[in-house]
């Protein structure tokens, strides 16, 4: 076979798929507007555990400890819980979230809780693993800020870590890539799957209130939640516009103002983007497709009772404001959406809901969400020198 | 301005310093002298100055480059071992940056060869010293209209990285010695008799020659470890985290400071240091470069008991058999070396620098 002959092969196949992708995205819009029904609502079962990631319970306990330890970013200042604060939701209670010291960040922090069940992490998604996301957050400039040499070297200076380490990962001395693997495995465990969304979707009728039934309906039927929020997840983990404004902060504060250009810069758009944007393009940084510009992943309903202010750019500090957002067709009360128009889903369009029909339905999402979940914030091991004075002694003698 | 044909001047100086070494071995040494005045943009420097003084350039605005190399001291930190960035130490002993470019080879091991531009880039971007990703870097100097306004003026354009690494360097250039007795032709009799040894029966002037009383090569003089780099575990990481990033390998066991190995990764080559130059002393204590010896009488003193303990130390080192005098004359010498300090705002930049960044108005509507 020549190579023009394979070459051609190639393209067609290539063609073929585009097609198929085509035809699959056409079907799924007229599924929808046709009313076939997207996948229900589900109780959540057990997060998937990776096989090359497995748990076990001294994994899981090194894990902890490194969530909670700042020594794990740049300055030993801004570790994974400082902006995923489990009494702030595991997430971070402000619009955009707090940053590495001397930045602030450009996106609302997200809750840890269920995270085990993306399989496409980050408000944009552009993580398709909690190892890799981790390492994406310990070394980004407005996360972490942390390299890994200086982190690995840390670790190593933290007799438990290394002895904690040796045990499941059998090497002498850490390395950043299995604290990484230690940290996904703790995320593991924090789930919530006994809401009351769960125990009435298992069969306790009692489970929900009938504020919360009738909101229910109006989820899967009038306000057209189920199209993208659904299944065990209540989220698809498509992509979609669905008209959230920007931050309203990078008008006025000039820190946040650096942090948005910073992240044109690094994500690496054209110069022309970076000299004209002024929103966030979400999906676009990965697909460079002009029609994912303002495209961000539907995020689970799951725990949102205790996850405010919401949205990428958090500009909504209440269920309630969400709420009226969708019923006004994906406009904020202020009247401000998104700048990229004409990307925003058709889907999202005005509910025409009534403000009893808007309670019910901001009463059925806290159906999604259980008890709020705190733990006991571990203490953390300190360092401890690799050598006694006399070893040095005997090195010196040596020389 | 000709930035270009100075990067070709300095490729040629590169050259013809090794070629002079080596023929300086063979048959006899430059000769100590005065320092040729180096020419440099001013309206580049005074960016440069500003730059230098600014805390925003590390990572989390905690630390300027006159943290380490602080005009007060010497420009550099009179204590053995520098500060690191916030979170760690350091393993080394920070060098005093007046003169610094005079010189071909940088840092205590001569790690960095090509340039200053090099040079300030590794000492914003390394982790354990200002940790800075530069690219938030730049877009913090865009939200300064200070910024923007010195970067035009001179003739820069937009605030970069790149402009960021030339208005430093060209900023070091204007950090030289001034008026020291030896330029000035004002020693005193001592410092005379402390030259005659230099140059005779103490041997200094093998290593320490040119006008920089340096030879700008690595020798191993046996200067001891300092064990403070390896029993602070905050010291200790900044040294982990140096030899991994630098793949020298055993790095959790090493317990000395390689030294020149690094560059080379010969064995013959651990535990040499570049030689440093011998002027601007008198304020730049403690001296090596792990800032073993607290004095110059204790260097002295190094010295004339033939260096420290190293079977692989220089054989230029023996014992010198100085009478106290004389190691007294000699310790007058070398302060002989030593000029004005520049602590004025000549060299310092005194305002202030503002406390929040400026908001850019109708953000909006303009380019950013
Ligand atoms: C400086 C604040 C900050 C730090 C430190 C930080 N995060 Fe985050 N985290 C965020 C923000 C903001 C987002 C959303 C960012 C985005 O989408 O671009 C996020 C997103 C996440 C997500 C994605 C959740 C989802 O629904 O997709 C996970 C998981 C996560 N972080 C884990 C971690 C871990 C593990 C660490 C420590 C290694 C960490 N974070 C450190 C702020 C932070
Ligand atoms: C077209 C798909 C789609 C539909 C329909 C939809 N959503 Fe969403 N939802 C999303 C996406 C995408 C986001 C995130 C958007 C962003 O951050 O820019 C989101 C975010 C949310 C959030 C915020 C979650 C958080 O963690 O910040 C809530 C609450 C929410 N939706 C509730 C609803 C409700 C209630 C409805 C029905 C009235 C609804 N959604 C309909 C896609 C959809
Ligand atoms: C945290 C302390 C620290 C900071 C901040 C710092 N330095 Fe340094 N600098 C050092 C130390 C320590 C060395 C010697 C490193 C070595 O030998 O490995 C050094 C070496 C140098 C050298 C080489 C000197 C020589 O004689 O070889 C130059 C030039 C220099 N620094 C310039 C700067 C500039 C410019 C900045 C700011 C952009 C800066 N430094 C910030 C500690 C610091
Ligand atoms: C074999 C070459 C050699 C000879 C000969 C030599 N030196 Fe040095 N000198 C060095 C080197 C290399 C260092 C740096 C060692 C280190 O940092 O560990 C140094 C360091 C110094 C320092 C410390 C400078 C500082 O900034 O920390 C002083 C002072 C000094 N020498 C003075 C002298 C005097 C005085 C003599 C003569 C008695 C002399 N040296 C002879 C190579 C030499």
């Amino acid at each position: 076979m020549s190579a023009t002959n394979s070459f051609c092969k190639m393209i067609l196949l290539l063609t073929a798929a585009i097609a198929g992708l085509i035809i699959a995205t056409g079907s799924a819009a007229q599924g929808i507007a046709k009313g076939i029904s997207p996948p229900p609502l589900a109780p959540l079962g057990p997060p998937p555990i990776p096989a090359d990631n497995p748990q076990s319970p001294a994994k899981i306990e090194w894990g902890r400890y490194l969530f909670f330890d700042p020594r794990l970013g740049g300055d030993a200042s801004t570790g994974c819980s400082t902006c995923h604060e489990p009494d702030q939701g595991w997430s971070w209670a402000e619009d955009i979230s707090r940053g590495y010291p001397g930045t602030v960040h450009w996106r609302g922090s997200q809750t840890i809780i269920n995270s085990a069940y993306y399989s496409k992490l980050f408000w944009a998604g552009s993580s398709t693993s909690l190892e890799a996301q981790a390492r994406a957050a310990s070394k980004g400039g407005v996360a972490g800020n942390g390299e890994t040499d200086i982190m690995e070297a840390r670790l190593a200076l933290i007799p438990e870590y290394v002895a904690l380490n040796r045990t499941i990962f059998g090497t002498e001395w850490p390395l950043l890539r299995d604290a990484y693997r230690a940290i996904a495995a703790f995320e593991r465990t924090l789930v919530q799957r006994d809401t009351p969304l769960d125990r009435y979707l298992l069969g306790d009728r009692t489970a929900l209130s009938a504020e919360q039934l009738r909101g229910k309906q109006l989820f899967e039927g009038k306000a057209g939640c189920i199209q993208c929020h659904n299944g065990p997840l209540a989220s698809d983990e498509n992509f979609y516009n669905i008209g959230v404004p920007g931050v309203k902060r990078w008008e006025r504060d000039g820190l946040a103002q650096i942090t948005f250009r910073f992240e044109l810069y690094a994500k690496g758009v054209s110069e022309t983007l970076y000299r004209t944007l002024k929103d966030d393009p979400g999906a676009y940084f990965r697909s460079r497709n002009r029609w994912d510009m303002g495209k961000f992943r539907t995020p689970s309903l799951r725990y949102t009772l205790y996850t405010a202010p919401y949205m990428h750019s958090g500009q909504f500090d209440t269920l309630e404001e969400v709420v009226d957002f969708y019923n006004a067709g994906g406009v904020a009360a202020d009247g401000r959406t998104t700048a990229f128009p004409e990307t925003k889903s058709p889907l999202i369009r005005p509910l025409g809901l009534t403000e009893l029909e808007r309670e019910d339905l901001v009463a059925f999402i806290e159906a999604f969400s259980g008890e709020e979940i705190l733990i006991e914030k571990p203490e953390l091991p300190p360092y401890a020198p690799l050598f006694t004075r006399a070893q040095l002694q005997a090195a010196q003698e040596a020389k | 301005m000709g930035v270009r044909i100075t990067n070709r001047h300095h490729f040629l100086a590169v050259i013809m310093g090794t070629w002079l070494a080596f023929s300086a071995q063979a048959t006899s040494v430059p000769d100590l002298g005065p320092l040729p005045p180096l020419q440099y943009n001013k309206t580049k420097a005074e960016l440069g100055k500003r730059l230098f003084f600014d805390k925003r350039l590390s990572g989390n605005a905690g630390i300027a480059c006159a943290t380490c190399h602080d005009p007060t001291q010497g420009w550099t930190q009179n204590q053995p071992l520098s500060d690191g960035y916030p979170g760690n130490g350091h393993f080394r002993n920070a060098p005093t940056l007046i003169n610094v470019a005079y010189k071909k080879v940088w840092n205590h091991d001569g790690r960095i060869g090509t340039s200053l531009d090099d040079m300030v880039r590794e000492m914003i971007t390394e982790d354990y010293i200002m940790n800075m990703d530069m690219r938030i870097m730049q877009e913090r100097l865009k939200q300064d209209p200070r910024y923007l306004q010195m970067f035009r003026d001179a003739g820069y354009g937009e605030p970069s990285n790149g402009k960021v690494r030339q208005a430093i360097p060209e900023y070091l250039k204007s950090l030289t010695s001034r008026n020291a007795p030896f330029d000035a032709g004002t020693m005193s009799a001592a410092a005379k008799k402390g030259l005659q040894l230099f140059k005779g029966k103490a041997g200094c002037i093998q290593c320490h020659n040119g006008s920089l009383a340096s030879d700008g090569r690595a020798h191993n003089t046996g200067v001891p470890e300092n064990f403070d780099i390896f029993l602070n575990p905050e010291n200790h990481q900044a040294f982990i985290a140096f030899a991994l990033f630098q793949g020298i390998e055993n790095q959790m066991n090493l317990k000395r400071d390689p030294g020149y190995y690094n560059v080379t990764m010969k064995q013959a080559d651990m535990g040499k240091f570049i030689t440093p130059s011998l002027r601007e002393l008198k304020y730049t204590a403690p001296y090596m470069h792990n800032g073993m010896l607290a004095t110059l009488e204790e260097v002295v003193a190094f010295y004339n008991a033939g260096g420290g303990k190293d079977r692989r130390k220089s054989p230029l080192l023996k014992p010198l058999g100085l009478s106290d005098d004389e190691q007294r004359d000699l310790v007058a010498f070398l302060l002989a070396l030593s000029g004005d300090p520049l602590t004025t705002a000549e060299h310092v930049w005194q305002e202030p620098y503002p406390a929040e960044y400026a908001t850019i108005e109708d953000w909006k509507h303009v380019r950013n």
